[in-house]
C-alpha cells in the first residue's frame, strides 16, 4: 500500500481531496477571495494601477454624504418596487395561461419563455429599437392604427424611462418565474379538482381555494427570488438609458462601476459594493425570517 | 353536476392566451424579418417589415466584417469551456460531498452553499483587481474562472448523486473498482439528465454573459458577442437591418439550443429556481 492510501485511511479527507481541490480552489479564488479582498480596497485608496495608502473608513464616511450614492440607491429601490410585484404577478398569470389543457399548450410556453433565452445585449438592443422616437416600432404602431400623434420621447423623461425599463424586463425574465410557476401547478393533486368539481365548485372558486393557496410557498420563493435579482439591475438599464435622463435611474450597480473603471476610485467603488453586499445579505436573512416565522 | 365553461369564455381565454403568447415573441420576430431588409431600407408602414422582399444580404456584409466572426468564436470558446469545467468540477466535488465521509463534510457543503449568496455585481471591483494581479484580464481564463466558481451545480448535483442506491457503491466496492471509478462508471451515467440540464443551462447562461465580460475585456478582439452587440446599437440612427443582423446572429446559436434541448433548459430551471 502507498503512503496516499494509507494515510487516506486514517484521514478520510484526504480521500475527497482529489475531489473537491479543482473546484474548491476556483471557488476561493474568484468567488469567496473577492469578498475580503473588496473590503481590504475599501479601507485604501485605490486605483486601477496601485493601491495609494491606507485611509481607514474615510470612504464609507464620504459614501454616507454622497447624495449620488443615495440616489443611486433610491433608484434601485425604485426598480426593487415596481419590478417585483409585476414580475411575480406576470409569472403566475403566464403559468395558469400555459397550464390550460388547450391545444398548442408547447406553443404557449415557449413563446413566454423564449426572450429569456437572448442575451441582455439583444434584448436591450431590440428594446432601444422599439421605443427609438422618430422610427421606433411602438411610436409607428401607436401613430399609424391608434391615432397617437405626438412623438413620444420614451426615454426622455424618467417616468416613462422607467416604465420601459420595467417593460423590457418583464419581456426578457418573466418566463424564468413562469416555469418555476408550472412546476408548482403541477405538483398539485388532480384529486383535489375532482373533489371541488363533485361538490359544484366553479372554475373560479377552485382558483381561488384550491390553485392560489397551493401556489403560497412557491411563491415565497420566487418572491426572494425576484427581489434579489431586481436588486442586482444593471446591463439593461445601462444599455437602454445609460442611467438617464440625467442619472434619474441609475442604479446603483451602475455607480458603482462608473466610480471604479471610468473614474478610477476603485477605493470608492470597493466600499460601495460592500455596502451593497451588506444590503444583498441582510434583504435575504430578513426573508428567510419572515418565511421561516410564517411557516411555524 | 356538470360544471363546463361556456364556449364564449372558452373562446376568449384561448384567443387571450394566443394574442399575449404572439405579443411576446413578436418583437424577436421583428429582429429576424428587419435582418432580412437590406440596409437602408425605407419603411412607411409598420407591416412593411414584415413584408418581402427578404435578403440575407446583411449577413453576409456582418460576417465579412471580422470581427464578429472573431467574437462568435470568442462567446463559443468561452463558452464552451465553462460548461466543460463546470461538468467536470462540479461533479467530482458533489461526489466527494455526497459519498465519502470525513470530517467536516457539512460544513464544507454549507461553505459551498453561502458562495450563492454572493452576487457578482457585488464583488466585480475586487475580481477585477485579482484576475489584474493574475494578469488574466482580457484573456480567456480571465473570462472562464470567474463563472466556473459559482457552486450552483454542486447543490443540483449533490442532491442527485444522494439519491443513487447505496448499494451501488458496496457491489462495486466488492469488485474492487476505487473511488474514481465508481464516480466515472456508476455516478456519472447515472446522472446523465441532470448533467444535460446543467450543461445546457450553463452554456446559454455563459453565452449570454454580460456584466463581467463588458469589464474585463479590453480590446475589440477578444469581445464576446453580447459585449460587441451594443456597439453597433444606435438610438439614433432610423437604419436597424445591420444591428438588428448583429443581433440575430448573437442570439441564434442560444435560440437553436432553446429549441433543441427546451426540456432541459425548462427542467434546469426547476433546479436551479427551486435550490436557488
Amino acid at each position: 500500500m502507498n503512503l496516499y492510501n494509507e494515510l487516506s485511511k486514517k484521514y478520510p479527507f484526504l480521500k475527497a481531496l482529489p475531489f473537491l481541490l479543482p473546484f474548491a480552489l476556483v471557488y476561493v479564488i474568484f468567488l469567496i477571495f473577492p469578498i475580503f479582498r473588496g473590503f481590504w480596497m475599501s479601507l485604501h485608496r485605490w486605483t486601477m494601477i496601485r493601491n495609494m495608502g491606507f485611509v481607514g473608513l474615510d470612504n464609507y464616511l464620504y459614501m454616507i454624504k454622497d447624495p449620488a450614492f443615495w440616489e443611486s440607491l433610491g433608484n434601485t429601490l425604485m426598480f426593487v418596487i415596481l419590478s417585483t410585484p409585476t414580475i411575480v404577478i406576470g409569472g403566475l398569470v403566464l403559468a395558469l395561461l400555459a397550464n390550460q389543457k388547450i391545444k398548442g399548450q408547447l406553443f404557449l410556453k415557449i413563446a413566454f419563455f423564449l426572450p429569456y433565452v437572448l442575451s441582455v445585449a439583444v434584448i436591450s438592443s431590440i428594446m432601444v429599437y422599439f421605443f427609438q422616437p422618430h422610427s421606433g416600432l411602438l411610436n409607428g404602431i401607436l401613430q399609424s392604427y391608434f391615432g397617437v400623434e405626438e412623438t413620444i420621447f420614451w426615454l426622455g423623461e424618467a417616468n416613462l424611462a422607467w416604465f420601459v425599463i420595467v417593460f423590457a424586463t418583464l419581456w426578457w425574465t418573466v418566463g424564468f418565474n413562469m416555469v418555476l410557476y408550472l412546476a408548482a401547478l403541477q405538483d398539485i393533486p388532480e384529486s383535489f379538482y375532482e373533489a371541488a368539481e363533485v361538490d359544484g365548485a366553479t372554475k373560479l372558486q377552485q382558483l381561488l381555494y384550491i390553485t392560489l393557496p397551493s401556489l403560497k410557498p412557491i411563491t415565497w420563493v420566487i418572491t426572494l427570488l425576484q427581489i434579489i435579482f431586481s436588486f442586482k439591475i444593471f446591463s439593461q438599464v445601462w444599455l437602454i438609458t445609460g442611467g438617464g435622463p440625467g442619472t434619474e435611474t441609475r442604479p446603483i450597480v451602475q455607480y458603482i462601476y462608473e466610480t471604479s473603471f471610468k473614474q478610477n476610485s476603485m477605493g470608492y467603488g470597493a466600499a460601495m459594493a460592500f455596502a451593497f453586499f451588506i444590503i444583498l445579505v441582510i434583504v435575504s436573512m430578513v426573508q428567510i425570517y419572515l418565511r421561516n416565522r410564517k411557516e411555524v | 353536476m356538470e360544471n363546463k365553461t361556456s364556449p364564449t369564455t372558452k373562446v376568449l381565454k384561448y384567443s387571450f392566451s394566443y394574442l399575449l403568447a404572439v405579443l411576446f415573441i413578436f418583437p424577436i420576430l421583428w429582429m429576424l424579418f428587419a435582418s432580412l431588409k437590406p440596409s437602408g431600407y425605407h419603411v412607411s408602414k409598420i407591416i412593411e417589415w414584415f413584408l418581402p422582399p427578404y435578403s440575407f444580404v446583411n449577413y453576409s456584409d456582418v460576417i465579412a466584417q471580422a470581427p464578429v466572426l472573431k467574437w462568435m468564436l470568442n462567446s463559443l470558446i468561452v463558452s464552451a469551456s465553462v460548461t466543460l469545467i463546470v461538468i467536470i468540477f462540479d461533479s467530482l466535488a458533489a461526489f466527494a460531498l455526497s459519498v465519502i465521509d470525513f470530517k467536516y463534510k457539512n460544513l464544507v457543503f454549507v461553505l459551498f452553499t453561502i458562495g450563492l449568496m454572493v452576487p457578482t455585481e457585488a464583488n466585480v471591483v475586487a475580481l477585477f483587481d485579482i484576475v489584474q494581479k493574475l494578469g488574466l484580464i482580457n484573456t480567456y481564463p480571465g473570462l472562464i474562472l470567474p463563472r466556473i466558481a459559482i457552486p450552483l451545480g454542486i447543490i443540483i448535483l449533490k442532491e442527485f448523486f444522494d439519491a443513487i442506491p447505496r448499494d451501488l457503491i458496496d457491489s462495486a466496492r466488492i469488485d474492487g473498482c476505487g473511488l474514481f471509478r465508481i464516480y466515472y462508471s456508476i455516478f456519472m451515467p447515472l446522472s446523465k439528465a441532470a448533467i444535460a440540464s446543467i450543461g445546457i443551462f450553463t452554456f446559454i447562461q455563459a453565452w449570454n454573459a454580460f456584466l463581467w465580460p463588458f469589464i474585463a475585456i479590453m480590446t475589440k478582439e477578444m469581445f464576446t458577442l453580447p459585449v460587441g452587440v451594443p456597439t453597433f446599437t444606435d438610438a439614433y440612427t432610423p437604419d436597424y437591418s445591420i444591428p438588428m443582423t448583429v443581433n440575430m446572429i448573437a442570439s441564434l446559436p442560444a435560440i437553436a439550443a432553446f429549441l433543441l434541448f427546451q426540456k432541459q433548459i425548462i427542467q434546469g430551471i426547476k433546479f436551479t429556481g427551486i435550490k436557488g
